[in-house]
């Protein structure tokens, strides 16, 4: 398969501060790849390194097998870009700014072509100022697209955006999925990564400490399901704790929590011995592990000695 | 070429859709000429002798604060940080930026000097010439403001630091106060900033020699204008953030620095700092004089000419010419100066001038005078000097000599000082003592001629 983003020993330091120590990435031709991380962790400077905004101090940065340093111009013909923020000109249009952006490239895509695709037709000549966030972020995307990239950034594209809005964002990176783009995008919203990305890069105090599917990551580093049950009484702690496969129990009042590799045979001691107490079953939820549970358990201070592949 | 193109037609129109801007950029120059034109409207040698100083403050504006307010707030607002991520190269946007202005700036020029045109000021004596100075002066400033667009890190320090240029410019610098008026350090410090050579470039075209009496002048402002225009480019910023990556960054400041140094320095040793009393500047002695035309002596004045002189003047009682009424007494302050005036205008030396046109001129300069100077004692002494030419001339002639006066104010010397006569003060600007001599020598017709009863 193709490669078409290869990032080899990034490093990035703000005087004494290391913001990236040596990151590596790679992008397969046509996947959604997701840079997941917390504020801070470096996604941003990460991506503004890749995109040649920052000077980098070491490393490579290769886009469609060119080196981004010595051939710049060249690489910014193949990368379309949305930031976190886009801000135009408070009186500048829609249509006026697909010409414009349009005008920096050999051969621009159509801009009624442009507008039609990010549903900007009937904002095509309402200032910049009037467009809600979602339709900023539209434009921000068709931006993007105005010279037809191969590889599209995006840096934490639904941030401050409304739920629709963001569903909308959502149904459009599929789409570039479903047209064959190459994706990197960096977010800290698991959910958007689980469900958009084919693959996801965890980056934490500028080193990427897991890469895999969102699948691969909860397979090696979950630990198993989560329960939590309400009961109509306190039940005895000593009791629970002699039920078979149970770990990290915490009583919280009437609400316990627990955590177990199978579900099933506990939760069938857990009812014996709640009719033995005499107590009702208020409240019952089983969780499956999930990617915020790998990104908690490898970025939270207590668990940076978690090891994962990647 | 197609970018950059489109870059320049883009800032165009978003600055002609942004009031502000608009309201800056023409509204002020033109709010600033009709000051000037209310001012001096009672100048028998009215706008065309300002229009250097006016034009290079619009320039200035539009340039060093106009130019760097837009390029700042864009780049705080992150629309630079996207340009950058275009392939289109820095010098290109650079580029498209300053000619972008430079066409703003010279509509403001226009629409200023169309204006001028329809208050009554003759059309510029080499209108081809001034727009190629007008030209070398935008590039300067133009240079001047990309430097200022990247030392500052958003709006409010654009404003500080370009007040920084234009305050010391307008008031030491030659734009808004004239040199003549200032004391010679001011003019050797003059002698370092652009304003001077812009001012004197613009107005030796509109009312001067053209460009070949400028030739220091260009040479100076184009020597600015490549300094500031380079390193504007090589200290260019994408994002507020990215200061001077580079320490030698900093560096780039030192040949903006080192050109209005290297002009001063030149001024100083080619001796064209000081500018005379009489308003006639050593670098452009043609230019801010209109050409005297030759007219027939005094004694040819007719009763005709005085008819057609035009009788329009303020109000006795107003801040300019005033002219105390016969009922008027002064005040116990001022009465004995006064009547020292009085009695001194008899032994007075100007006052005994062989030249009939200079004596009476002189004499009225003892009105004038105290007027440009705001003296209390400035509106009792214009019937003073009524009542001794009265004394000294018959009537017939003193219509005719007042006339001529009237007719010819740039014409023979003024006096800036009566201090011989007991009022204390210098008078700064000769123009302002000529201008008020043309006022009171039509007063003093109106009332000999009875076309006042007083």
């Amino acid at each position: 398969m193709e490669t078409k983003v290869h990032v080899t020993g990034l490093r990035k330091r703000y005087g004494t501060n290391e913001a990236l120590r040596g990151v590596d990435l790679t992008l397969q031709a046509g996947e959604i790849f997701g840079l997941l991380g917390p504020n801070g962790a470096g996604k941003t400077t990460t991506l503004e390194c890749v995109l040649g905004l920052r000077e980098l101090d070491a490393g490579t940065v290769e886009i469609c097998g060119l080196d981004a340093r010595r051939f710049p111009r060249e690489v910014k013909r193949k990368i379309g870009v949305a930031l976190q923020a886009t801000a135009l000109q408070d009186k500048i249009t829609p249509r006026e700014a697909l010409d414009l952006f349009g005008a920096f490239y050999p051969d621009p895509e159509s801009t009624l072509r442009l507008l039609e695709r990010f549903d900007l037709v009937a904002k095509a000549d309402a200032a910049f100022e009037t467009l809600s966030g979602g339709q900023r972020q539209r434009l921000a995307l068709a931006l993007a697209f105005v010279h037809r990239p191969e590889v599209v950034i995006l840096d934490e594209p639904s941030t401050g955006l409304d739920p629709q809005a963001r569903h909308e964002l959502h149904a459009e990176i599929r789409r570039m999925k479903r047209e064959g783009y190459t994706v990197l995008l960096s977010t800290h919203q698991l959910d958007e990564a689980a469900a958009l990305c084919d693959r996801v890069a965890i980056i934490d105090q500028g080193r990427i400490v897991a890469t895999g599917t969102p699948h691969e990551l909860v397979a090696t580093a979950a630990s198993g399901q989560a329960v939590r049950f309400t009961a109509s009484q306190p039940i005895d702690p000593l009791a629970l704790a002699r039920l078979p496969g149970l770990r990290a129990l915490r009583c919280e009042g009437l609400s316990v929590h627990f955590e177990t590799d199978e579900a099933a045979p506990v939760l069938t001691a857990l009812m014996a011995l709640l009719a033995a107490q005499g107590a009702a079953l208020w409240e019952l939820e089983v969780k499956r592990s999930s990617l915020e549970d790998v990104f908690l358990k490898l970025t939270r201070p207590e668990n940076k000695s978690a090891n994962l592949p990647g | 070429m197609n970018g950059l193109r489109e870059h320049l037609g883009q800032s165009l129109r978003l600055h002609f859709r942004n009031r502000m801007a608009l309201l800056y950029g023409y509204l002020f120059p033109l709010i600033f000429l009709v000051a000037f034109w209310v001012l001096y409207r009672h100048e028998k040698i009215p706008l065309i002798r300002h229009m250097g100083e006016l034009l290079t403050v619009s320039v200035l504006g539009g340039a060093c604060f106009g130019l760097p307010t837009t390029l700042v707030s864009e780049r705080e607002r992150g629309v630079w940080r996207r340009y950058r991520l275009t392939p289109l190269p820095t010098w290109a946007f650079v580029v498209s930026t300053a000619v972008a202005r430079y066409v703003i700036i010279l509509s403001a020029g226009a629409l200023q000097l169309g204006l001028a045109l329809s208050l009554g000021m003759p059309l510029p004596a080499h209108p081809l010439d001034l727009w190629v100075a007008f030209t070398v002066v935008s590039f300067a400033f133009i240079g001047l403001g990309l430097v200022l667009a990247m030392l500052a890190d958003n709006v409010p320090a654009v404003q500080a630091l370009g007040q920084c240029i234009f305050l010391p410019m307008l008031i030491i610098g030659g734009v808004a106060v004239q040199l003549a008026s200032l004391p010679m350090w001011a003019q050797h410090v003059s002698a370092f900033f652009p304003g001077r050579y812009a001012v004197e470039a613009l107005q030796a075209c509109v009312s001067g020699g053209g460009l070949g009496s400028i030739g220091f002048c260009l040479l100076a402002l184009a020597l600015i204008g490549v300094a500031g225009c380079s390193a504007g480019a090589k200290l260019f910023r994408w994002d507020a953030a990215q200061r001077f990556a580079a320490s030698t960054g900093k560096l780039w400041l030192l040949p903006v620095l080192g050109a209005w140094l290297a002009v001063g320095l030149l001024a100083e040793l080619r001796d064209r700092i000081a500018v005379s009393i009489d308003g006639v500047t050593i670098a452009a002695p043609a230019a801010v004089m209109p050409a005297p035309v030759p007219l027939p002596p005094w004694t040819k004045i007719t009763a005709k000419d005085v008819a057609a002189l035009d009788f329009r003047v303020p109000s006795d009682g107003g801040v300019v010419s005033p002219f105390a009424g016969p009922e008027e007494e002064a005040s116990d302050y001022t009465k004995d100066e006064v009547e020292a005036v009085r009695q001194g205008l008899l032994t007075w030396r100007p006052g005994l001038e062989g030249d009939d046109v200079q004596r009476v001129r002189n004499l009225v300069c003892v009105a004038a005078v105290p007027d440009s100077i705001q003296q209390p004692v400035e509106r009792y002494l214009p019937p003073v000097v009524l009542s001794h030419l009265q004394d000294i001339y018959p009537k017939d002639k003193l219509i005719k000599i007042l006339t001529w006066i009237v007719l010819h104010p740039e014409e023979g010397s003024v006096i800036d000082s009566i201090a011989d006569l007991g009022v204390q003060g210098t008078a700064g600007d000769p123009d302002v003592v000529r201008e008020r001599s043309y006022l009171y020598s039509i007063k003093f017709i109106l009332r000999i001629t009875g076309r006042i009863d007083r």
